[in-house]
């Protein structure tokens, strides 16, 4: 300690400075949701009527389950593109009729089928070592590639009943959609914070070199991570498909994407070694918000684009020169 | 020529110089020269441009500089040839030669030209090389030469060697005493960082000598004697930080048994044991292949052939080519780089040493903060800091040091194997960790360490290897042998070839 | 060691990244599409293979240089798509210029994101592909709209039998050829895509030559999408799409590591013939278009999967 530190104005000047830095450090997506607020209030006041703001939760559920496994991904600096064609998959498994199963063993199979995409992603990114993202684009291209010829034989039908159902009923006012998804957020969110597991998700993060030549089973942690990031895709695909209550080949095409801009939004980035599960959350809540603000702007697909592209370039670039500074 | 005048350069809370002040004369070999860590090569990078001075000038001819980058240092005049190789493995001898200043003709790289004048550059060196010869495909000996042809061939005038001849054999030294004498000839001023005695006395006309960030002394060389130089560099007496060695019972159980091990392909083998209670030492020339045989053990580098076993109560177990079956099975690694292969930097002390805690809990078991069990180790270990949460890449060396080695022992590991214990860690903090580490082999574990200081080696170890060649030729008695004796084994008949293991 | 002779192609292949498979694959596959199919040979189809692969030759020849250089660009494909919206929106005079400026522009923020910023250039180019993607749509919704007459007369006539699309690949080709193999330049590249610290050392200015080979593939992405909006005779702001990953799966194919340092001219024009045969077999053997997008996707990643590199993430 320094004698300045200890004197009355040195110290609250420090406070000062690390409450500053605190805030500084939050992710981006708490300001970025707040400013959508004020914006909301002033341009569109309708959108913050409680009904709607619990219909936009409603709508990011499945947004918000990609996110859980997307910011896993991105810790141990992998990315997991496949979203999409994961959900591509699952619709047609459980929407075709081509498969002559009950529903539960239909649902069985689709959980079984994300777990062969996370295995297959994990085996090109661990044991050949090939870029994340190239595997993962290059798997979507396939499973939709595949599905979408297949739907030229034989169209996608109705939705499982149960997950009609799921995406209908509530619990009071409280879809039970939302219910389901703080359930796997709080699991996820323990289970990352008191695990084996969840430690060397942080040492990997933090410096993968390290952790390969200090033993870390390497190899096993980033393959439970891309299954559990699948699998997180299919269940986002159960929602969306109850949602929808049709199969359909452009299911969930944007959530990758999607769930790219609200983790890196969301505080996680590439080496930092950090990063909750809040904050990617309340980002995804975020995305969802502002494109509804922007529907009722009458701006379309092309401004979500934009803006999609924009969270993900200029939260990457200022997260990296925080974390310089 | 160049001035330098009370020079400061801090790394984090690390002082690598402080105050460094002298002078330097045209037309001289000027030899840098000091103990590992001393901060030979912070001081040279300085002017090479590789990062700037936190206080101080650096003056050349009377003028103060500060180069910003490596071509900044070159378009002052300053050329260097760094230790590291920084030459490209995809381009061939003459276009690594000549890149960045490549010759034009016509608007394409005029490569007859190029090949010309690199082959007449090579030849100054007394090679014979093919120019066309992609660098990747070299020898480390080879490679040297190149980096020194590419930076004797810039139009400077002051060259930077920094451990030229760590890799050349006993013709190409001679060689490049002959460069030396040329560009002392022509005037230039020449910096010689070494540590090698004989090479100051033979080409140097004056030597700086610097120990722990601190300049010692500026003397010519002709007024010195090589005891009068090593006490300069040495200026005290190390044999107070090692801890006694206890006299080993013959019958110790074996910790890690060595058989036949074989690091690359074709090469000779190796076999030892290294048995419960003692600490052995790998010693020999760089690049002689202590680093392979101690990662091949440690499971992070393949080997061609041969058994390791590992000794236990419930009786030997195999080892071999994988990080985490080695770490399962109690054998801990500790990496001489610290902040890229040891660390996690940004994590907190209590969870760089926890992870090591894991190593047998299956990855989905819940573990709750073990913060008696960390308090205890940092007390133990004398770790200072402002707490266990603060995180590691703000702590000094020597604790960043303890941290990595802390890790081992809370995981409860039996066997350590450690490169470089103590690289960049200052001299209170040495003490600390040979403390460490004898207490560690008296409470029944063992310790394997290389090193390229052969005074810690010759002060830590109960027995020393001597490696050359990838091969052990001598086990030495560490109470009982001296600095002469293990460097006559590391040299013998190996001179000649010194350097091209790592081809 | 450098006193043992080694078979040229052996030794350059440390820079070069041509094998005898990379070589032989676009070779085995013409001669057996001649064997299988008669319309394959016919002087039509192969004219047709040849515009077919003028665009990914000419966008893929960019995506070498940055490959080279150590980098990635998924961004090639929404400049393509821009490209064509700018084209058949913009006053036709107007149309070049402007979408080489935004070419320009788009290589500038990739670029500058990846070295001032240090954002993955995965991560970076993803941003402008998506940000880009965007303003196409915003521009031109709706696929159509005419295209200026010149730009149709270059991409579509014949000049000595040979259709015009045979002479933008040349002019491509030798382009890169001279900035990778005879340049200056191409040298730094290779240099910097090896190792940028020793290149650094070496008086290097990587920041300056990154941001320089990422322009330059925006501007090969940009002639790429004028030669494919003036053959198809229209616009479309999603006409760049598949373009992305294609030019990916070509350097894959053409030898060129993504992780930096190795690639070649021949390499790159053997990948993206090799893709652009198989896409026609596939045609001609009346694959249905899905499953050739599949099978596609499944080439990647062989291709990808067979590249060795060191780190394991993205």
């Amino acid at each position: 300690m320094t004698g300045d530190a200890l004197s009355p104005s040195g110290m609250t000047g420090h406070w000062l400075r690390s409450a500053g830095r605190t805030l500084l450090s939050l992710p981006f997506a708490y300001a970025a949701m707040l400013i959508l607020l004020v914006v909301a209030y002033f341009m569109r006041p309708a959108l913050l009527s409680p009904m709607l703001l619990l219909l936009i939760a409603r709508q990011t559920a499945p947004l918000g389950i990609a996110v859980l496994g997307q910011s896993l991904c991105m810790r141990v600096l992998s990315l997991d593109l496949s979203t999409g064609g994961v959900i591509v998959g699952v619709s047609y498994i459980l929407t075709s009729g081509l498969l002559p199963y009950s529903e539960p063993v239909l649902l069985l199979i689709a959980v079984v089928f994300g777990i062969a995409v996370g295995l297959l992603n994990a085996f090109f990114i661990t044991r050949l070592r090939a870029s994340s993202v190239i595997v993962t684009l290059a798997v979507t291209l396939v499973i939709t590639g595949v599905a979408v010829a297949f739907s030229q034989l034989r169209s996608p039908g109705d939705a499982p009943e149960i997950l009609r159902q799921v995406a209908r009923l509530k619990i009071g006012i409280v879809p039970v959609v939302l219910v389901i998804w703080a359930a796997l957020l709080l699991a996820v969110a323990v289970f990352i914070r008191w695990s084996v597991f969840g430690r060397y998700i942080d040492a990997i993060g933090a410096n993968p070199r390290a952790a390969w030549v200090s033993g870390i089973p390497y190899v096993r942690v980033v393959t439970i991570v891309h299954v559990m990031s699948s699998l997180f895709s299919v269940f986002a695909g159960f929602l969306l498909i109850g949602f929808v209550g049709v199969g359909s080949m452009d299911l969930g095409r944007d959530l990758a994407l999607n769930s790219l801009a609200a983790v890196i939004l969301g505080g996680v980035t590439f080496g930092s070694g950090k990063g909750g599960v809040l904050g990617p959350t309340v980002a995804a809540l975020m995305l969802t918000f502002s494109f509804n603000l922007l529907t009722s702007l009458g701006l379309g697909e092309p401004a979500k684009l934009m803006l999609q592209g924009i969270i993900i370039g200029v939260a990457a670039a200022a997260y990296s020169v925080q974390r310089r500074n | 020529m160049i001035s330098f005048d009370k020079v400061t350069k801090r790394f984090g809370s690390n002082l690598a110089l402080c105050d460094v002040s002298f002078d330097c004369d045209a037309g001289t070999v000027h030899a840098i020269t000091g103990e590992n860590g001393a901060g030979k090569s912070t001081l040279m990078n300085l002017l090479a441009g590789l990062f700037p001075a936190d206080s101080g000038e650096i003056r050349l001819r009377g003028k103060p500089v500060s180069p910003e980058n490596p071509a900044d240092a070159r378009r002052l005049g300053i050329s260097t040839i760094f230790q590291e190789l920084t030459l490209l493995p995809n381009l061939t001898i003459a276009e690594n030669l000549f890149l960045g200043r490549e010759p034009i003709r016509r608007g394409t790289v005029d490569r007859a030209a190029m090949r010309e004048q690199a082959r007449s550059m090579m030849a100054r060196l007394g090679s014979s090389m093919d120019v066309d010869a992609y660098c990747g495909d070299l020898s480390v000996a080879d490679l040297h030469l190149v980096e020194i042809a590419k930076g004797v061939s810039v139009d400077a005038d002051i060259f930077i060697f920094d451990e030229p001849t760590a890799a050349l054999n006993a013709p190409e030294v001679e060689k490049l005493g002959e460069l030396l004498a040329t560009l002392k000839a022509a005037g230039k001023l020449v910096f010689y960082v070494s540590h090698r005695l004989e090479e100051i006395f033979r080409f140097c006309d004056r030597v700086s000598v610097l120990k722990d960030g601190l300049h010692v002394e500026t003397r010519a060389t002709q007024a010195l004697t090589r005891d009068e130089l090593v006490s300069l560099m040495v200026g005290r007496v190390l044999s107070k930080f090692f801890p006694a060695r206890p006299a080993r019972p013959d019958g110790a159980p074996v910790a890690l048994s060595v058989d036949d091990l074989q690091v690359r392909d074709g090469g000779p083998t190796v076999s030892f044991d290294l048995r419960r209670g003692e600490i052995v030492g790998l010693a020999g020339l760089e690049g002689q292949g202590q680093r392979n045989i101690i990662r091949a053990l440690s499971g992070l580098e393949p080997s061609v052939g041969g058994k390791v076993m590992k000794g236990s109560e419930a009786g030997p177990t195999p080892l071999g080519g994988d990080v985490v079956k080695t770490v399962l099975a109690g054998v801990g690694f500790v990496p001489e780089d610290r902040k890229t292969e040891g660390l996690y930097l940004p994590l907190s002390i209590n969870e760089n040493i926890t992870l090591g805690m894991l190593r047998r809990l299956p990855v989905w078991q819940m573990v709750r903060g073990r913060h008696h069990v960390i308090a205890g180790l940092m007390r133990r270990l004398n770790i200072r800091s402002a707490g266990a949460r603060q995180a590691v890449g703000e702590l000094s060396g020597g604790n960043q040091q303890k941290v990595m080695i802390g890790r081992w022992l809370a995981a409860g590991i039996d066997v350590l194997l450690l490169e470089e214990p103590t690289r960049g860690v200052d001299v209170g903090a040495k003490a600390e960790i040979y403390g460490l580490l004898r207490e560690f082999t008296n409470g029944g574990g063992a310790v394997l360490t290389v090193s390229s200081e052969l005074l810690e080696l010759l002060g830590l170890c109960d027995r020393i290897l001597v490696v050359r060649r990838n091969e052990i030729v001598a086990e030495l008695d560490g109470a009982q042998t001296s600095e002469e004796e293990v460097m006559r084994h590391a040299l013998v008949g190996g001179a000649e070839d010194g350097g091209r293991a790592d081809a | 060691m450098a006193g043992v002779p080694m078979p040229d192609l052996a030794r350059k292949s440390r820079r070069t990244g041509l094998s005898p498979i990379v070589l032989a694959l676009p070779l085995a596959l013409f001669f057996l599409l001649c064997l299988s199919s008669g319309t394959f040979r016919s002087l039509e189809n192969l004219a047709n293979v040849n515009s077919q692969i003028a665009a990914l030759m000419i966008a893929s020849l960019g995506q070498g240089i940055v490959a080279i250089s150590g980098g990635i660009d998924l961004s090639v494909g929404s400049v393509m798509s821009l490209t064509s919206a700018i084209l058949v929106t913009a006053d036709p005079a107007w149309g070049v210029p402007l979408a080489l400026a935004m070419g320009v522009g788009v290589g500038l923020v990739n670029g500058f994101g990846v070295t001032l910023f240090r954002v993955h250039p995965l991560v970076m180019t993803l941003a402008t592909m998506t940000f880009v993607q965007g303003v196409a749509l915003l521009l031109h919704p709706v696929p159509g709209g005419a295209v200026p007459g010149y730009l149709r007369t270059l991409a579509v006539s014949q000049v000595a039998g040979l259709p015009a699309a045979f002479f933008w690949c040349a002019a491509a080709i030798l382009a890169a050829w001279y900035l990778l193999g005879r340049s200056p330049f191409g040298l730094r590249t290779y240099a910097v895509g090896a190792n940028p610290v020793s290149a650094g050392r070496n008086g290097i200015a990587v920041t300056r030559l990154k941001v320089a080979c990422f322009v330059l593939c925006s501007l090969s992405a940009v002639v790429a999408g004028i030669f494919l909006t003036a053959r198809v005779g229209a616009g479309d702001a999603t006409m760049g799409n598949p373009y992305s990953l294609d030019t990916v799966t070509a350097m894959a194919l053409g030898g060129v590591q993504l992780a930096g340092g190795t690639g070649s001219v021949l390499g790159i024009v053997a990948g993206v013939i090799t893709l652009g045969l198989i896409s026609n077999g596939m045609n001609l053997l009346g694959v249905s278009p899905f499953l050739r997008a599949a099978l596609t996707g499944g080439l990647l990643l062989v291709a990808i999967g067979l590249q060795r590199r060191e780190a394991i993430g993205a």
